[in-house]
């Protein structure tokens, strides 16, 4: 592209002083890959969960007595 | 019925690590602690590449029990919630999971227990080695009773005449349930002059590693792989001390060793392939997350790296669709929350601001303790101009994660920008003190430290 080259042409400076300011941009956290868990870790949460479920659920059915017997 | 491992079974409560009075010396030569995250021996990470958990180390590619937060520094950082794992740390560990999960197993019994363990004559069984020792798992393992189970064992060994090493792990097993390490590691040491196990070098390392005393386990371990050649426990147990020393070339090293023996041990691909992620190999890394694919893991975890991967290496086809089975596939907020983190990150690198913005705030509503997104949030609001909330935001971000450099340097510049000069003072030191080795920082407080000078 011939005439292209010409209509656009780089401006290097020679002379005189070049000056960069160096602006201290601000930084993100990085991207966090997240880490597998070990099947131990996996079980353990699991047993958790469902323990927890069983105490939520005898709490709930606690109240449902606590509520009948009241009236 | 599940069954757990119990070599990995493993959680120091808030009190036991607090309150720790195990490891030998209080101020360790550099390369001897696992408590001293900065005095790694090199191979380290730069935070400026690989973020760091809680108590300053790299994160790692795999979690597990006893690796789910490393050693925090104050009682306060041990309250908080860590950052790879949410679930709430226990006061002691005589509070925590081995408990609960003793009285869920009640819950579930409404006629009582199945054996009535005060009601046992635990000197006639021990006569009896069979039925002890399976009586001994029953009360250790089910019914999370230590001290009866001290109690059978220290009977069983005795009728054994002291020449059966089982019963010295078990008795071994005990004593570290207790918390009397050194006597632990006495009956394990016996067991081992017995009988070479690798069972008993792993619980002894254990022990070790609870002391304080990486380095004895690490020589523990290559003792073991004398006698247990190619064993792939011993080799993964000297990549995780190497890993938890800040010493990652070493780790994937010993990773690598463990792919040699098993080419399918997830924990050792997991860890190879985030490392490759974090040093700018995002295309190997994506080979090894594929292979973990190709194995069957299926969780969000895995679809989130995967997504990221394929992202930074120029795949981009995948990456949505990764992303998005990854949301789908989360199991609690906080899953979904990092998952919305980093889709936060696709968007700033195809330079879609406003996308950004509303992943980020998207991980907020999922997770309100989330520095990171508070962090990069903050920025995204100082490219709108809006310095007062990003300063909000900044301040969340650093009193939520101290650890971490990002808010502190980033509340550091802008409150330059401003002329708040006594608070970036105040504020670049404490990202001097999260990351020595941040030239932005060093600058920044030269800067203002030649200003101080002209007042």
């Amino acid at each position: 592209m011939p005439e292209g080259k010409s209509l656009f042409r780089e401006v290097l400076p020679k002379q005189g002083q070049l000056s960069v300011e160096d602006v201290a941009t601000m930084v993100l956290c990085k991207p966090k890959l997240l880490p597998l868990k070990s099947v131990t870790l996996e079980k353990l949460e699991k047993m958790q969960r469902a323990a927890q479920e069983t105490i939520r659920q005898q709490e709930v059915a606690q109240r449902e007595q606590q509520q009948q017997s009241q009236q | 019925m599940v069954y757990v491992d119990e070599i990995d079974i493993d959680q120091e409560g808030i009190a036991e690590m607090m309150l720790d009075e195990n490891a030998i010396a209080q101020v360790a030569r550099p390369g001897t602690s696992l408590k001293l995250p900065g005095t790694s021996q090199g191979g380290g990470p730069s935070p400026a590449v690989r973020p760091v958990t809680q108590s300053g180390r790299p994160v790692t590619g795999f979690v597990r029990p006893s690796t789910q937060s490393g050693r925090p520094g104050t009682m306060e950082q041990a309250i908080r919630t860590p950052r790879t794992a949410h679930t709430a740390r226990p006061i002691t560990s005589a509070s925590g999971r081995y408990v609960r999960l003793g009285t869920a197993s009640m819950l579930t019994n409404p006629e009582g227990p199945f054996i009535n363990l005060s009601r046992l004559n635990l000197a006639k069984y021990a006569q009896k080695p069979k039925l002890a020792k399976a009586l001994f798992e029953y009360i250790f393992h089910h019914e999370n009773d230590v001290k009866n189970a001290l109690d059978l064992a220290a009977l069983a060994t005795e009728h054994a005449q002291y020449k059966d090493w089982w019963w010295k792990v078990q008795i071994g097993k005990c004593y570290y349930r207790l918390g009397l390490y050194r006597e632990a590691e006495k009956q394990f040491k016996s067991a081992l002059k017995q009988q070479d196990m690798v069972d008993t070098v792993l619980y002894l390392a254990k022990v070790y590693f609870r002391l304080d005393q990486p380095l004895t386990a690490l020589h523990l371990f290559k003792q073991g792989l004398d006698k247990f050649p190619g064993e792939v426990t011993l080799l993964c147990g000297i990549a995780r001390i190497y890993e938890e020393m800040n010493n990652i070339s070493l780790a994937a090293e010993y990773y690598r060793e463990v792919l040699k023996q098993d080419n399918t041990h997830v924990e050792a691909i997991a860890c190879i392939g985030s490392n490759h992620f974090y040093s700018d190999q995002p295309e190997i890394a994506l080979r090894f997350y594929r292979r973990l694919l190709q194995m069957g893991v299926y969780n969000c975890q895995l679809f989130n790296n995967l997504g990221l991967c394929c992202f930074f290496a120029q795949q981009y086809d995948m990456t949505l669709t990764s992303l998005e089975r990854a949301l789908s596939l989360a199991e609690n907020e906080e899953e979904a929350a990092d998952v919305w983190y980093n889709l936060g990150h696709v968007a700033v690198g195809i330079g879609d601001l406003n996308l950004a913005y509303q992943c980020f705030k998207l991980t907020l509503a999922n997770n309100n303790d989330h520095a990171e997104a508070y962090n990069n949030l903050a920025v995204l609001e100082i490219r709108r101009g809006h310095v007062e909330q990003a300063r909000a935001l900044l301040q969340t971000a650093s009193s939520l994660a101290p650890h971490m450099y990002e808010p502190h340097f980033n509340f550091a510049a802008l409150s330059d920008q401003v002329g708040d000069l006594q608070r970036s003072y105040i504020a670049a030191q404490k990202s001097k003190e999260a990351f020595p080795g941040h030239v932005d920082t060093q600058q920044l407080i030269k800067q203002l430290k030649q200003h101080f000078a002209m007042l």
